[in-house]
This record gives C-alpha cells, structure tokens and sequence, in this order.
C-alpha cells in the first residue's frame, strides 16, 4: 500500500499520514432496529470499486476528512471536507 | 586486502568481488545446488543466478559475485557437508528416480508423514540459515524524483541527461558499483563516453543510487529500492522512492542453454566471461568450447581475441550432447566427437528485463522479431528504453535440448524432464506449470530459466510461445531482505518531565504504552520490590505519597457546546456539571462496550479538562473529532498531554504537606472530593482536582511540564518532615484495586459493558442520545453473561491475573488483577464470573498454583466501604 491521499488541507501526502476510519454510513437512529444496529456495527459492504472513506489526516492537519476510492487500484479519485461535499 | 573462506586467508587485489578473488585463487565450486547437492560454479557473475550465494558475515545467501571484498569479512559456503568439493548429500542426485516432479504433493498424501519427514528435508535441501543473533544495521530513508531511471547503462545514462534537460530532478538506480552497463566489459556494445558518465555523474540534477537494485514499482510510482553497503555503519538501506516518471532502462540478460550437465561448474555464460575477463582481470580458464548461434560466437570470438583464453571449437547449440566432467568440466560430447576443454562459453539468449514495467501493471506480448517478451503497454509515467525495450536484440527463443536431462532451473533442480512430465500429468498452463515444478520461483525469479522453461511448455503442449504466455511479475524481485523491510532497531521512549527526578530516587521502570513509568522506588540497592512497594504503600494509606502521573492523555475542550460533544460521547451527563466540579467519564462505543474512562472537570462556562487513560489518548481524541464532523458545535480540543504534567499526592497528610505551598484553601468545606480549582502551588500555576483513585485524601495536580520538576522536589521538600514518599505503578495498582477502581481493558475487554462491570452508576440512560445508547438501553436489564466481582481468598496464596475461577467444580470466570491486600491481610482481586455466583458472601474456588483455594464474593470495596477517607 503506497497510494497517496490528496488531503483538502495539506495537497497529495502518503497514506501512512492517515488513519483508515472505514466506510462512510449513515448511522441509525436511536429508534432503529435492533437487526439494524447489528448490521451496522459488524457488516461490511466490502466494495470491490468506488467507496466513500473516513481518513484522519494523522501526521498532518489531525481533521477528518472523507475520499473517494476505488479499492481495487487504490487510486483516490477526490477527498474533501465532510460538508463540503461534491 | 584479505578475508577468510572456510577460516582460511585468500588474498585479493582492489576492486574485487569476493567471488573474482576466490575464482582467482582456484575456487571453482560455489554452491551445491538445493535438492540434489550438484555442485555449482559461476554462470552469470552480474548477481542474477542463484549459483555463488554464500554466508558473508553471517547474513546468509548472500550473491558473492556483486559483493565487494572487504578486509576481514568471513565468508563461508552454505547447504554442503563437509566442504563444497566433497559434499556427502550429493548422493540425492543418485535418488532422483524416487523424487519425480510434484514429489512432495505425491509422497505426503497424509499430515502425518510430512510432520514426520520435514525436518530431515528442511536439513537436507535449502539455502543458507538464518543466525537470528546476528548484529545487522539497516536504514530506511525516503526519496523524492521528477523522473527515475533505473539502470545505468547507455540508455539509461543517455535517459537521465534527456530527463536533465528538461530540468527534471533525477535519480540514477544503478545495481553494479560503476556506472556503464555491459559497454565495461564488451567491445560490441558500443563504447560508452566517458564523457557521457562524467556528464551524468557531475549533473546538478542527477543523484545516483549505486549497488541499489529496484525491486518494487508500487502505487503512485513508490519505487522499492535495495541499497546494499550504503556506508560502513549499515548492510543494507531501503529506500523509498517517490518520482514523477520512471525510464526502465536495465537491459537485457543472458541465460542458459539447455543440454545435459549444462550446470557442471566451467559451463559460464558469455557476459560472465567477459566480466571475470574485463572487470576483475581473472582468466575464467584456458581451453574453451564456445556453445552458440554463429553470429553470436563469431561475435565473442573477436572479443576473445587477445586475451589468455584460447577458443578451440565453436559449436551450435543442435551440435551438443553433453558436458562432460565430475565437479568441474573436462571436455564437451558433440554428435561426432569429444572436445577436451576447461571451459564452455554459453552464448544464450538475450531477455529484456521487464520485471519492473510488467508489475507495475504494463502487460507484455511475444515478439518474433526480438525472440522476446516486450512491454506492449505501459501504465501512464512508465517508459522503457534500450535493450529492456528490445533495442538490438535478437533471437529465436528458447533452445530446445536433444536429452531432457538439461536443468532449466538452478533455483530448485528443475530438469526439462520435469517440466514433461509436469505437462504431461495436466499442468500445462505456464502458471500452473509454475506453482506445481517451482521452476522461476527460486531466488533467481525465473531470470535464469522463464525462457526456457516456457519455451519447453509450448514445445509440450504443441502451442507457440506467443499462446504459452509468460507468468505473473509481482514485487519484490529481486528479494529484499526482512532485516532491510524491517529497517532500523528504533523505539522511541516517552519520559515525562520528572525522569530524572525519579531516577534519582532510585526508579525501576515499566513500559507503558509509550511511556517509561516507575513501577516501584528501590531505596536500597538491596531492598526487593515486595518491600519497597509495601513502604509505599504504608506511605500513602498512614501518611502521605506522590505518583507522576504525567501519562495520563489530556484534552483541554473549549467554546460554548462541549457540554454537547461530552454528554454525546461520555454516558455520564457533563452539561449540567458545575464549574469548578470533577465527574467520573465512561466512554462505551455504538455497541455499549467499554472503551475508555477518565475525569472530566469543568474548569469554567466554557472549559472542560479531560484526561484519558495513558494508551488511549490518541483514541479519544480522534473519536471526539470524528463525532464533531458536520455538528457546527462551538467546540476547540486541544490535546496538552505533553503540555501538562501531572502529580497526585495522596493519604492523610496530603493537605498539610500542600498547605505549605499553596494559599488555597484545602479544607474539605472550601475544596471538597470530586472538585477542580485553578490555583498557584509553590508558585506554579496549577490546575488542582480533588479525586481519588487510590482512595485517600489527595489531590492530583497538573501543572506546565516545564515547572514540573521544580513542582515535584518543591513537594517532595514541603513533605520532609511527613516522611513523604514517591510512589510507583504497582503501589498505585494495589492501592486502587483495595477500593475496587477498574482499570479498563485491564479489569475489561472488548466484551465488557458498564451493566456488567458494576458500573451502571456512571451511564445515565434518560439522556436523550449518546453513543451506545441504543445497546444499552436493552442490554441494562441483560447482565446475564458475566458480572465483575471482587473477591477475598479466605485460604492462603496469592491467584495469578488471569488464574481460573471454578464453582462446583466446573470452570465459572477468571480473575483480573489480584494483589496481597495489607489492610485485609488477604489476597484480593477482581473476577469475572457468571451472575449466579455474584452475590455478597457467595463461595467460590480460585485456582492458585495449581490448587483451588476458596474465596468469597464481595460486591463492595475491600478498603473503606463507605468511601469516607477521600472525603476527609
């Protein structure tokens, strides 16, 4: 693994500045079923291709950031502020 | 200079390698080969054939003839016993009848057997062995290029220049000491300008990585790259190279033909002639038979002409029976007759070195015209020039052998026999035909033997060499040691600020996380931790004691929704927490468990301090920003973990010892249990909680770590005349576990929620939302896995952490932490054990040492009950 993530705050770094924070999902809601609780904390969608992806910019500004990557080449196709979306 | 071989001195001239200068001395077996002990001499002197790898300095396959001597190195050869000329397991070569091809998948057809039989083959067969004691410096260091070129022959050296031109910045990787390629040591190539060296060598732009192979072309052109004897204090240095483009420039290799006995030491290859002729000045021999296409051998003939070595025939390859001669060649057998020689000179084919280009996911096709596989696309930065791209290089492919009795692989003994019998048994797909003979899987990575070993499958399987295909490059190639990819021997230490401080009053430490902490004090170089840590003890409970707390993670939060951002993540309420109030923190995840604890102060409106467990900092805050995301809360998290220092003093004369130093009103009415102040001691300004995690009146302070020691003597000094003592780790740990304090992930795991650890008191459930909610809403009523208990031995000993806990004779929990507790003058601790048994007085067994010992089961703290001490 020796892709880069191009960081909205500090340009393309290597990705060992970051910590992995797993897939983007919608977290339920207090009123959620338990079987959906359950899906949420240990099921995985595994993507083979475009995933939306937490990363903490570690050794860098320390903010959380989300990127689009395809995970099978590990190409990150655009990373952005959460919020600033798109 | 010197170096010894087997113990004894062999001489060399300057500039040698270790395998010139023992060639020179009459060295000519190098290795015995891995799985019928043949013996092996030099093929291709350029560090590409498995043929000379040796122990240098006890780093074993070690390929000595790229090595530069070195004074006083000792080199020794590996796999033979007793020595290289006579090695009495060459006897597996008569036993080859009984090892077929897919010997092993054939032979151990039960687990059994080859548990039975792998030791004896791990000594048998193999390379060198691995001395894990060896004292070996490796480095790592990272690199940056606008363009890369690797190799550095003509092209490559000619690529580096374009490349300067057009003001790039550039890195030269070169795997041979001396930049030039073959144009050192063979006429034909052309000479290369020494002007053309010494304009890339003195170029601004260009830095060059001698005796570096590139074994790895990775994502977003990272380039691996080996550097061996970098400078004396290191073997070997990674480095990490990130660059714009890359230029593939590392030419073409010769590789072997194919007849029997093709791998008799004295059958070399051309270039490595040429190298042991023009690079080292040691003649490889005096008579020699040149095997090759005639064009090629005229060629080498005039290369030849003038040195020692006398050309006595010249044959085509269809010309040849066999080798003849034990140990070292005495002749060649051709179908008319038998020429005596000292020497057969190989002219093989030429492979562009592709390796590079083709794993970094460029795909390679067949071309006639070459007689090669070529790049036929590249992936966007990734060029490939000169003979690697098939710059004047012809051929026909690979030759085809008369006897199948040709070794094809000289990694692991791969007859083209084997490679027959493999296709004819079905594995006749290049890949597959790979995986199951292991031929191109050796050390060489099929540079020696991929041509041929494709050229004997097409043959077999009637398809051409376009239709066979070539098999999967994958980094790294050449190998890399483990030392190299595991880099330098470095563990960095945290030391608070009171280090030294602690080290003069006689610290024995512990590693924690990160950090060094004293674990106990050792008054006396003879008094035994049991004795100082019961001193400490005693110190704290009846008088008074200080603990560097320092590790301890702190966040300082500030604006005005941190109440929000806590009462999110903490399952305790902080918005409602009065400043200049102290609460205990749980912090569970989405799905209630436990994940860290710690005490929130509020310092005012708008300031909270919080402090995490030592390991956890990290964690916390990254889990505290993570839940900020998208929430426009008005919330700063500054980590001042190193900013603060922290020192708890404890026990009954805490607040006279303090009372020295501060004018801040310590009484119990002004400064109660669970409340913050900021305040001056000895003249510092502080940040003073009242809290209690050992149980006793006490205070923990955190101050500016640049004032922490004069703080910590400042302390020690006002507590003089009450016998103050600094306390360690383990008196902390047994003086918290007597008030039954948890430590998390110590006394919990990554089961373990609050209901279950006892502490139910510190989740409030009515909160609207926090994380773990959900969970814990349903589970508050569930303790049915497990409780955590606290148990008394009533018997003697003292339980192992961990040691079992049994009911009725049937396993029932496990304890956590267990200590001799003084004031109960018993053994105590923490368990986990089914909800049956975690009832006040229930009787269970605790085995220790062996035997089962009773205790009994107590839900409340086994030191002051009521907690009335840390309120005094």
């Amino acid at each position: 693994m020796s892709f880069l993530v191009p960081c909205p705050n500090c340009g393309r770094r290597s990705v060992y500045e970051f910590r992995f924070g797993g897939e983007v999902r919608q977290v339920p809601s207090l009123e959620a079923t338990q079987a959906e609780w359950q899906n949420y904390r240990f099921n995985r969608t595994n993507a083979a291709g475009i995933q939306t992806e937490w990363w903490f910019h570690y050794f860098g500004c320390r903010q959380w950031l989300q990127a689009v990557r395809n995970t099978v080449s590990n190409e990150v196709l655009h990373a952005y502020l959460p919020g600033e979306k798109h | 200079m010197k170096f010894y071989f087997r113990e004894k001195i062999v001489e060399a001239k300057q500039g040698d390698t270790i395998a010139a200068a023992l060639y020179r001395n009459g060295q000519r077996i190098f290795s015995r080969s891995f799985k019928y002990h043949r013996p092996r001499g030099l093929l291709c002197v350029s560090g590409k054939c498995p043929n000379c790898l040796m122990n240098v300095d006890g780093v074993p396959n070690v390929r000595v003839c790229i090595t530069p001597v070195c004074d006083g190195m000792k080199v020794s050869p590996q796999n033979a016993f007793p020595s290289l000329e006579l090695d009495f397991l060459s006897i597996t070569q008569r036993l080859d009848w009984l090892m077929p091809v897919g010997w092993y998948y054939k032979t151990f057809t039960h687990r059994m057997m080859w548990h039975v039989a792998e030791p004896t083959i791990r000594k048998v067969a193999g390379l060198g062995k691995v001395l894990s004691s060896e004292n070996r410096e490796y480095e790592h260091i990272w690199m940056h290029a606008d363009t890369t070129v690797v190799g550095g022959g003509w092209a490559g050296l000619q690529a580096a220049l374009d490349a300067c031109g057009k003001g790039d910045q550039v890195v030269l990787v070169d795997d041979q000491s001396v930049l030039g390629g073959q144009a050192r040591y063979r006429k034909s190539a052309g000479e290369v300008p020494a002007d053309l060296i010494r304009r890339v060598e003195s170029h601004p732009n260009v830095h060059i990585l001698r005796d570096s192979s590139c074994f790895g072309l990775y994502e977003d052109y990272l380039l691996g790259i080996l550097q061996r004897n970098p400078h004396p204090g290191a073997l070997e240095r990674l480095v990490h190279l990130r660059t714009g483009k890359v230029v593939v420039a590392t030419g073409a290799y010769e590789t072997p033909l194919l007849f029997p006995n093709n791998d008799l030491p004295g059958v070399m290859l051309s270039t490595g002639v040429l190298r042991l002729l023009h690079l080292y000045g040691v003649s490889p021999g005096k008579r020699a038979v040149i095997v090759g296409s005639s064009r090629a051998a005229e060629e080498l003939s005039v290369e030849l002409s003038g040195t020692t070595i006398e050309v006595v025939a010249a044959l085509v390859p269809e010309q040849v029976v066999s080798a003849i001669g034990h140990g070292c060649v005495r002749g060649i057998r051709t179908l008319s007759s038998v020429i005596a020689c000292d020497l057969i000179v190989v002219c093989g084919p030429r492979v562009p070195d592709v390796g590079l280009s083709a794993q970094a996911g460029g795909n390679l096709a067949w071309s006639e015209v070459h007689g090669a596989f070529l790049p036929s696309s590249l992936p966007p930065q990734v060029s490939v020039v000169g003979e690697a791209n098939g710059e004047g290089v012809t051929g026909v492919g690979a030759h085809l052998p008369l006897s199948k009795r040709a070794f094809v692989c000289f990694c692991s003994d791969v007859s083209s026999q084997d490679l027959c019998d493999a296709t004819a048994e079905g594995f006749d797909h290049i890949e597959t035909l790979k995986r199951y003979t292991t031929a191109t899987m050796g050390p060489c990575q099929g540079r020696m033997c991929q041509l041929s070993a494709i050229g004997v499958c097409a043959h077999e399987t009637g398809r051409s060499t376009a239709e066979t295909g070539v098999t999967t490059s994958r980094p790294p190639n050449p190998g890399v040691t483990l030392g190299a990819l595991a880099g330098p021997r470095h563990h960095p230490i945290r030391r608070t600020p009171m280090h030294y401080s602690h080290e003069k009053l006689g610290a024995v430490w512990m590693d924690m996380s990160d950090w060094r902490r004293p674990r106990f004090y050792k008054t006396l170089p003879t008094s035994e931790e049991k004795e100082c840590v019961l001193a400490e003890y005693h110190a704290v409970r009846e008088g008074v004691g200080i603990i560097d707390v320092s590790t301890l993670g702190k966040l300082d939060l500030r604006g005005a929704d941190c109440g929000k951002l806590l009462d999110k993540v903490y399952t305790h309420r902080f918005s409602d927490l009065r400043s200049g109030r102290v609460r205990y923190a749980l912090m569970c995840d989405e799905g209630g468990i436990i994940l860290d604890d710690g005490t929130i102060a509020r310092l005012n409106d708008d300031r909270y301090f919080v402090t995490t467990t030592t390991g956890n900092l990290e964690f916390v805050h990254q889990w505290l920003e993570w839940y900020l995301v998208g929430t426009a809360w008005d919330v700063h998290i500054a980590n001042v973990t190193a900013g603060y220092a922290a020192i708890n003093v404890a026990g009954p004369n805490s607040r006279a010892v303090l009372g020295k130093l501060t004018d801040c009103d310590l009484a119990s009415s002004a400064f109660p249990y669970m409340t913050c102040r900021e305040a001056e001691v000895a003249r510092i300004r502080v940040i003073m909680l009242r809290i209690g995690f050992v149980g006793e009146t006490g205070w923990e302070i955190h101050c500016p770590a640049e004032s922490a020691e004069s703080l910590w003597n400042g302390l020690l000094q006002a507590g003089a005349d009450y016998k103050i003592r600094p306390f360690g780790v383990e008196a902390q740990r047994l003086l918290r576990l007597e008030k039954r304090h948890v430590i998390v992930s110590v006394d919990t795991d990554a089961l373990t929620n609050p209901y279950e650890a006892d502490m139910s008191w510190a989740v409030k459930i009515d909160k609207p939302d926090f994380v773990g909610k959900a969970y814990l809403a349903n589970a508050g009523a569930d303790t049915s896995r497990e409780r955590l208990i606290g148990f008394v031995l009533t018997g003697s000993g003292l339980p192992a952490d961990g040691a079992a806990v049994v009911v009725d004779g049937k396993l029932a929990g496990r304890v956590t932490s267990s200590r001799y507790s003084p004031s109960q003058e018993k053994a105590v601790g923490l368990a986990w054990i089914k909800p049956a048994q975690a009832k006040e007085g229930a009787c269970i067994d605790v085995r220790v040492d062996g035997k089962l010992v009773p205790a009994k089961v107590t839900m409340q703290p086994f030191y002051d009950p009521q907690g009335t001490r840390l309120r005094l």
